[in-house]
């Protein structure tokens, strides 16, 4: 039986691959030197050793504000997450409430897990492609950031809300624009050398959450009845 | 290793003389791949003898998602992300690897801001990963507020990660020419104190489970491996410098900053549960020492070289290169055709799968107890065994 | 149906003394099992709540806060649940067996429980070898498990009955070594004359070194027969998925849960009876005040409190230490205990023979 307890290891010079390393080695303890003596010392280091971790949890009953849970429900209102958080994909907006998304579908082609599939339609006004509906399929999503890595118009940003929870799986997939139609930077360049502003302004269209056109948006499957009522309507 | 090869159905056949003095047979019985021990889904077939394992023949393929085969269908840049699972303990080495990798095929040289950042959130990453381990090591042996305890302590260093990269697990965080994101102002103000903090606690990890007899009782002398036979195995990680081998790629090939800290390699003298368990906890505080000596100073510069949506086409060859991660060696074979921007083959090599065929050495003539903490002390992580 | 027995026996008695007829006794029989039902089942929920309780914050938790105020409800919710589980029974198992197992289990623990006393009046059966049926019934307690274990049909069952064969035999001895040092110091059988034998101080005080080792050897002796950790190897989750009790569900679950949660109780109420002076008041000698200020608070408070704190000695190991392998047991057992507890009998004995007991209190 050896004499138990850990302890600091024992440095030490070796010679690895050629390489002089410098290692620390485990203690082993000592062998106990037969006799009774001895003996009785061991286990006396062994009831120790079981009081020492006796005392350790002991420490943290009766210590104060030791407690760690957090009641999540409950803390909902004081929750705050960290402002790199990666919770639910939003799309940015400029201050009058224009996104910047022009619809380039760099982060379909970065997406690795076919999670974002962007539909494009043309603008009668300017007769430039721009954004019909932007697709994120949270259900696939891994959330790698690198969509939002090659936006080229920072139109893409984390939100902070991580309850996705849903009970059915098609729910999992949204239109993440509000509406269709030209980016905040083309309003902005219409406004400002007159281009037919309100022309263009007029060729938005609303877009839901769950809107036209998604798959699997609770729309009706072999076997499985349509999704209808609020959740689908709700944004 | 001059073993004849056997085929499973070989090592299924009971033994004709089990060297038993009772007129006892012997038995099969699976561990997994629902096992609480096994931690995931690892299906071991154990051939046993009343309590005493005979042969331990581990099975394969519960969690096998092909992310290698997924690996020839991406880019570079998006193979990083799927690197994140295989082993999601050490997810930010794994990036390393294939970052590395793809710099190297390249001809990418990195700045030292990146080198620095790297090499702190590994170590970090190799902190966290240790407590997570040092808590199911303690749950695997019958205590349970040891898991509760490391689960607590490595919250402090996830929330680190969150910080500056916003996730706690799969980070995809290290990119092929630099880092995802730039460090967050508070992150070196954070990390030391988690640093004091995991300091604190490494103490009352010893008082509480190294130093306990029982613990020592259960993991002294039990599931020795020779370092022979842990080189002649595949063995890499802890438990192979718990056998006596101070192999550690930090220091024989250093890559990121590992040449300019000063640490010490912990190594085992024996090769059983105790030292490896003793080898992780001393590695959780040279990381700890590697991270003191860094945090100061980072020094300036871009965080990303290359444009994160330009194509990366690496010139025509086969690529190796490998790093340690909390568990050991995992290496990377990359064959590139040198026209498509996509691997043509990735091939991983992943230090769980080598270190699980240690078990069967270390286990035989052990009882079903013992098992428990081999697996346990070599800190297996299935996803990255199936890959 | 020996449970059956002693509660006959206690509406019986308690029939008699108040001399009501026929119909009398059945109400006092129903009156009798309502309250054996109904206090069993409410210790066992108690026990679970306190033991969740304090394991959460030994490991800095909270534990149960959501059924009733910080989780009051937790276990009744809980025992509803398993209530009205699906009852799974294996396809291939022993159905006689499997549905006999729990049962024993659970009557073992009822028929030590009733033997218990709590206070002078409130003692369910003065037996006159009270001592000597503890250690019987709880020997008993071992054959539920083995039945649990064979009948399940499962390797890891079969694995952890086993383990629990050879534990109970080997902890029973200690065990009833150190029954046999309090019952040689009270001079009998009787738990009633046990802990009247102590009113003139705690044995554990009076019995010099002799009673401590026997205390401690009782509290971890008995801890390994309840198989607490980190004596839990029948059960040892981590190893044998549960071991004995892994097939069973529901209801059936719930009684091994029961057994084991007030078997806990009847050993630490065991303990504090036989070394710590059962519902007797702590006393010192020579210090009148202060002992006729404990006198005054009523004997089932004394003794729940006693038991309160060796049931959370009992939690506090076991929430701190590892568990141990299968021969490590058996050596601690069998090279540690077992001549402890054999010497200490012998001077135990001596002692006696001698009449060196330790500072007599009150006289």
């Amino acid at each position: 039986m050896n004499v138990f307890g850990s302890g600091p290891g024992i440095e030490r010079r070796v010679n690895v691959a050629n390489n002089d390393v410098d290692v620390i080695v485990a203690p082993r303890g000592s062998s106990r030197p037969p006799g009774i003596i001895s003996w009785f010392r061991s286990v006396a280091i062994a009831i120790r050793s079981l009081l020492t971790g006796m005392r350790v949890t002991a420490g943290y009953l009766f210590g104060r504000d030791k407690v760690v849970t957090q009641q999540y429900p409950e803390n909902r209102e004081t929750l705050e997450m960290n402002e790199r958080f990666r919770g639910r994909l939003k799309l940015t907006h400029d201050d009058n409430g224009y996104m910047n998304c022009n619809g380039c579908k760099f982060c379909e082609i970065a997406c690795p897990n076919q999670s974002i599939i962007i539909k494009d339609r043309r603008n009668p006004v300017n007769d430039k492609s721009e954004l019909d509906q932007f697709i994120w399929r949270l259900d696939t999503c891994t959330f790698c950031n690198a969509c939002i890595q090659v936006c080229p118009h920072d139109a893409l940003e984390w939100g902070q809300d991580f309850e996705g929870a849903v009970y059915d799986r098609r729910l999992l997939v949204y239109t993440l624009n509000s509406y269709a139609g030209p980016q905040a930077r083309l309003i902005e360049r219409a406004i400002k050398k007159d281009e037919q502003p309100e022309e263009l302004k007029a060729t938005i269209e609303p877009r839901s959450r769950y809107g036209t056109g998604v798959p699997l948006a609770g729309d009706e499957l072999p076997g499985v009845p349509a999704l209808g009522g609020e959740d689908k309507e709700s944004t | 290793m001059t073993a004849p090869i056997r085929t499973l159905d070989d090592r299924i056949r009971p033994s004709d003389t089990p060297d038993s003095p009772l007129d006892t047979q012997e038995y099969f019985i699976n561990m997994g791949p629902q096992h609480p021990a096994t931690h995931g889904v690892l299906r071991l077939m154990l051939k046993l003898d009343g309590e005493t394992i005979r042969e331990v023949i581990p099975v394969l393929g519960y969690i096998h998602r092909g992310i290698e085969k997924m690996g020839e269908a991406m880019t570079y840049r998006q193979f990083v992300h799927l690197t994140d699972r295989i082993d999601y303990l050490s997810a930010l080495v794994n990036n390393w690897v294939v970052a590395r990798g793809v710099e190297v095929a390249t001809g990418t040289e990195t700045n030292d801001r990146i080198e620095y950042i790297r090499t702190i959130f590994a170590e970090i990453e190799r902190i966290q990963s240790h407590m997570l381990w040092w808590g199911v090591l303690g749950m695997d042996l019958g205590a349970f507020t040891p898991f509760l305890y490391g689960f607590r302590d490595r919250e402090t260093l996830t929330d680190i990660f969150e910080e500056t990269i916003g996730c706690r697990l799969t980070m995809n965080y290290i990119q092929p020419g630099g880092v995802m994101h730039d460090l967050h102002p508070n992150f070196v103000k954070r990390t030391k104190a988690a640093l004091a903090y995991s300091k604190s606690k490494l103490h009352e990890y010893e008082e509480l489970l190294s130093g306990n007899v029982i613990l020592q009782e259960r993991t002294r002398d039990v599931g020795i491996l020779s370092a022979e036979d842990a080189v002649a195995l595949g063995v890499t990680g802890p438990p192979l410098r718990a056998s006596g081998v101070a192999y550690d790629l930090r220091k024989v090939e250093p890559y990121g900053v590992y040449d300019r800290v000063d640490f010490r390699t912990a190594v085992g003298s024996v090769g059983d549960c105790w030292d490896r368990y003793w080898v992780r906890v001393e590695e959780m505080r040279q990381s700890i020492h590697i991270v003191e000596q860094l945090i100061d100073n980072i020094p300036e510069g871009k965080t990303m070289l290359m444009k994160p949506a330009k194509k990366i086409v690496i010139p025509e060859g086969v690529y190796y290169n490998q790093m340690e991660t909390a568990r050991g060696i995992l290496g990377m074979v990359l064959v590139s055709d040198g026209t498509s921007d996509k691997p043509y083959r990735i091939h991983l090599r992943s230090p769980n799968f080598n270190n699980l065929w240690a078990l069967d050495a270390m286990s035989r003539g052990g009882r079903l107890g013992d098992l428990v903490a081999n697996v346990s002390s070599l800190d297996l992580v299935v996803p990255d065994i199936d890959r | 149906m020996s449970a059956a027995i002693v509660l006959l026996t206690l509406a019986e008695r308690a029939a008699a003394s108040l001399e009501v007829g026929i119909w009398g006794t059945a109400a006092w029989l129903a009156v009798a099992i309502v309250a054996a039902i109904g206090s069993m089942s409410l210790l066992g929920m108690a026990l679970v709540l306190i033991e969740r309780k304090v394991a959460a914050r030994f490991q800095s938790r909270l534990g149960p806060m959501r059924v009733g105020p910080h989780g009051l409800f937790q276990t009744v919710a809980d025992s509803i649940k398993l209530l009205i589980k699906e009852d799974i029974i294996p396809e291939q198992a022993d159905r006689i067996l499997f549905f006999l197992a729990p049962t024993f289990s659970l009557i073992a623990t009822l028929l030590a429980l009733v033997i218990v006393p709590v206070s002078p009046t409130l003692h369910l059966v003065d037996l006159n070898i009270g001592v000597v049926f503890f250690a019987a019934v709880s020997g008993f307690g071992v054959l539920g498990i083995l039945l649990g274990g064979w009948s399940s049909n499962n390797k890891w069952s079969l694995l952890g009955a086993m383990r629990a064969g050879a534990q109970f035999i080997s902890y029973e001895l200690s065990l009833t070594l150190c029954l046999i040092v309090a019952v040689l110091f009270a001079g009998s059988l009787q738990l009633s004359e046990v802990v009247a034998s102590q009113a003139d101080g705690w044995w554990i005080w009076r019995g010099h070194v002799v009673t401590i080792v026997a205390f401690v050897v009782f509290i971890i002796a008995s801890t390994a027969e309840l198989n607490r950790p980190p004596f839990d190897l029948p059960e040892a989750e981590s190893e044998l998925t549960g071991g004995f009790h892994t097939e069973f569900s529901g209801l059936r679950f719930a009684f091994f849960f029961l057994a084991e949660f007030i078997n806990m109780f009847v050993a630490s109420a065991l303990a504090a009876t036989l070394f710590l002076g059962g519902w007797m008041p702590f006393q010192v000698g020579g210090w009148d005040t202060f002992n006729s200020v404990m006198a005054i608070i009523p004997g089932p408070i004394w003794f729940a409190g006693k038991v309160a704190v060796i049931i959370f000695i009992s939690m506090w190991v076991r929430w701190t230490f590892p568990r141990l392998r299968v021969d490590q047991l058996m050596r601690l057992e069998w090279k540690f205990l077992l001549p402890i507890g054999i010497a200490n009998v012998l001077i135990a004995a001596v002692i006696i023979l001698s009449g060196l007991y330790f500072f007599p209190v009150g006289n």
